[in-house]
């Protein structure tokens, strides 16, 4: 049990954070590059958080997570540059499409009971299979970029001439995905999820209809992340077959075991870090030695899985315990 | 224990290959009693379980349940309807606290409000309050099986299907968990039946006893007949031939 002091001691935490998340822009503002950046160690924080639900919680190894980026990017985009579509409506629409293609695999999958690295290459394959179909499909992809329509600051058509607003709208769908997590953990889908993702058949034979839950959170999972492809085709002002990106889908997957399996800040820790050291690196010495960002990245990433098994997060875990229980001891004397 | 039937089997029968694991087996086991289902190693006894929570298909017979025939219903349902169980082989949820485990079996009958409260009842029932936030990776085998019979029990079952639950157990140990099962017994009135290999403790807590051999179903009735029974004592320790020229040698 926690005490009331922890709680807020945590909230105050929190907030600090949340505030300095606040003004990064106002910071670093002055340089677009930078807060590009910063976005896209924000969205690849939103990917692995919404990743959590699925390959954290109910631990299904999913590998298509660019894939429901990408239709939701094609769904929310194609609707504007076709039809004027506001981009705020065609993002949860986005959402929506992702949906329905989750569960159209979803479905034969989970009733195949296809699992663990079978179900990491079907997923796997997924993402490329939509590559080569937007590829081939000219009304909607094509090998060229389809840009969308260019409005210097218009709220409506969520085009701001900065990425500022982008920044904040990341952000904003950031702390959506982790609420989303954080009552999932709290509820009765998320012990099933915690339970079938360690065995699947002691669930069930505590009356946990196992196919059920791993839809729902596939469900969770692909809507928050084509809602983040709505955004982040207007963030790049365009639409292209290589959303599709199988090997940065692999990553998603990595920062969220790497995060930490089950626990909702986890992967937002590791997509902080990992992903920030290596845009860093990338930035500060990608042009001298090209290629030495990936070696340096490739070796913490080796430290963490070798030193923190059960993720970065248990760091953050271990020293929060310590600075508990010293409290403890206090109120004891 | 009451008249009433709520499990029945009838030529239930499962194969594998040119194995037949279990075959025609008929048993009844009535409401509130303690049965004990034993037999040598290789009997049948676990894919008996299996084939009554719905883990395996059953090749031929039918499994009925509290009146409803359950035969071939996948075990998700078959514990929301009232039948829980344990394995053999302790399948935990290692990283989960034993308190989290318990609320995933209470989950099965309570709504969110209430399911504190179960989850509270089932670890002072059990007396878990000590190790109630440790990790299941932590635990050791006794407490590893006293959780799986809480997590079962915190199902609000009917019937319980205990399978060797005594496996790897010290005397004491196991003593204690059989007390416990027992007084689950009296206090919730849930009908109990364990599969197990430890003879004293299906001799001390059962009130009638199943035996199967080989697949095939050879003796029930109460601790006292089934122990003087001649089938059941050539089915453990072979027949009179056998053991006389052993002991001869």
């Amino acid at each position: 049990m926690k005490h009331k002091k922890d709680r807020i001691i945590e909230k105050f935490l929190l907030l600090l954070l949340l505030i300095f998340a606040l003004i990064i822009p106002l910071i670093i503002g002055s340089n677009q590059y930078n807060v590009l950046l910063v976005t896209t160690v924000l969205l690849y924080g939103v990917m692995a958080t919404s990743w959590n639900i699925i390959g954290g919680l109910a631990g299904q190894l999913d590998l298509a997570s660019f894939a429901y980026l990408g239709l939701g990017a094609f769904t929310s985009g194609t609707l504007f540059i076709r039809y004027n579509f506001s981009p705020w409506i065609g993002m949860v629409i986005g959402g929506l499409v992702a949906v329905g293609f989750a569960l159209l695999i979803g479905i034969p999958l989970f009733r195949f009971r296809i699992r663990e690295v079978w179900y990491a290459l079907t997923t796997c394959a997924l993402v490329e299979i939509l590559k080569v179909v937007f590829t081939m499909w000219e009304e909607v992809g094509g090998p060229v970029e389809r840009y969308l329509p260019y409005y210097r600051g218009s709220l409506y058509h969520m085009r701001f001439g900065s990425y500022i607003p982008y920044y904040y709208l990341i952000l904003g769908l950031l702390l959506i995905v982790l609420l989303v997590n954080y009552r999932i953990t709290k509820t009765k889908l998320g012990y099933y999820l915690k339970a079938l993702g360690e065995d699947e058949i002691a669930a069930e034979a505590l009356g946990v209809n196992t196919r059920v839950c791993k839809l729902r959170a596939l469900v969770y999972y692909s809507f928050l992340i084509g809602v983040a492809g709505g955004i982040y085709a207007n963030m790049y002002g365009y639409v292209h077959p290589s959303f599709f990106n199988g090997q940065e889908s692999i990553k998603v997957a990595i920062l969220g075991i790497v995060g930490g399996r089950g626990i909702a800040y986890g992967p937002l820790l590791a997509a902080l870090l990992l992903v920030g050291i290596q845009e860093f690196l990338r930035a500060s010495i990608g042009g001298e030695v090209s290629g030495l960002y990936l070696v340096i990245y490739s070796v913490i990433l080796i430290l963490v899985v070798l030193f923190r098994p059960k993720g970065i997060a248990t760091i953050f875990q271990g020293i929060y315990q310590k600075l508990i229980r010293r409290e403890v001891k206090k109120e004891d004397v | 224990m009451s008249n009433e039937q709520i499990l029945k089997t009838s030529k239930l029968t499962k194969s594998f290959g040119n194995l037949i694991a279990v075959n025609h087996v008929n048993l009844e086991i009535y409401k509130e009693e303690v049965v004990g289902l034993i037999g040598p190693n290789g009997a049948g006894k676990t894919t008996f379980f299996n084939l009554i929570t719905g883990l395996e298909i059953p090749d031929e017979g039918q499994v009925v349940f509290k009146g409803t025939d359950i035969t071939a219903i996948p075990p998700h349902k078959i514990c929301q309807l009232g039948m829980s169980r344990t394995f053999q082989v302790a399948r935990s949820f290692t990283e989960m606290s034993v308190e989290e485990v318990i609320r995933v079996g209470a989950y099965n009958r309570k709504k969110e409000k209430e399911v504190q409260e179960k989850v509270d009842w089932v670890i002072k029932f059990f007396e878990l309050e000590d190790i109630r936030n440790y990790k299941c990776s932590d635990l050791g085998l006794a407490s590893l099986r006293k959780v799986e019979v809480a997590r079962a029990t915190a199902t609000e079952p009917d019937l319980l299907l205990l399978d060797e639950v005594g496996a790897g157990l010290t005397s004491t140990e196991l003593f204690r968990l059989m007390s416990e099962i027992k007084r689950l017994n009296q206090e919730t009135k849930i009908t109990i039946c364990v599969v197990e290999h430890v003879m004293q403790m299906v001799m001390g807590l059962c009130e009638r006893i199943f035996v199967l051999d080989a697949g095939e179903l050879i003796a029930k009735g109460v601790p006292s007949e089934i122990s003087n029974n001649q089938r059941v004592i050539e089915a453990y320790l072979g027949r009179r031939g056998y053991s006389e020229s052993s002991s001869a040698s």
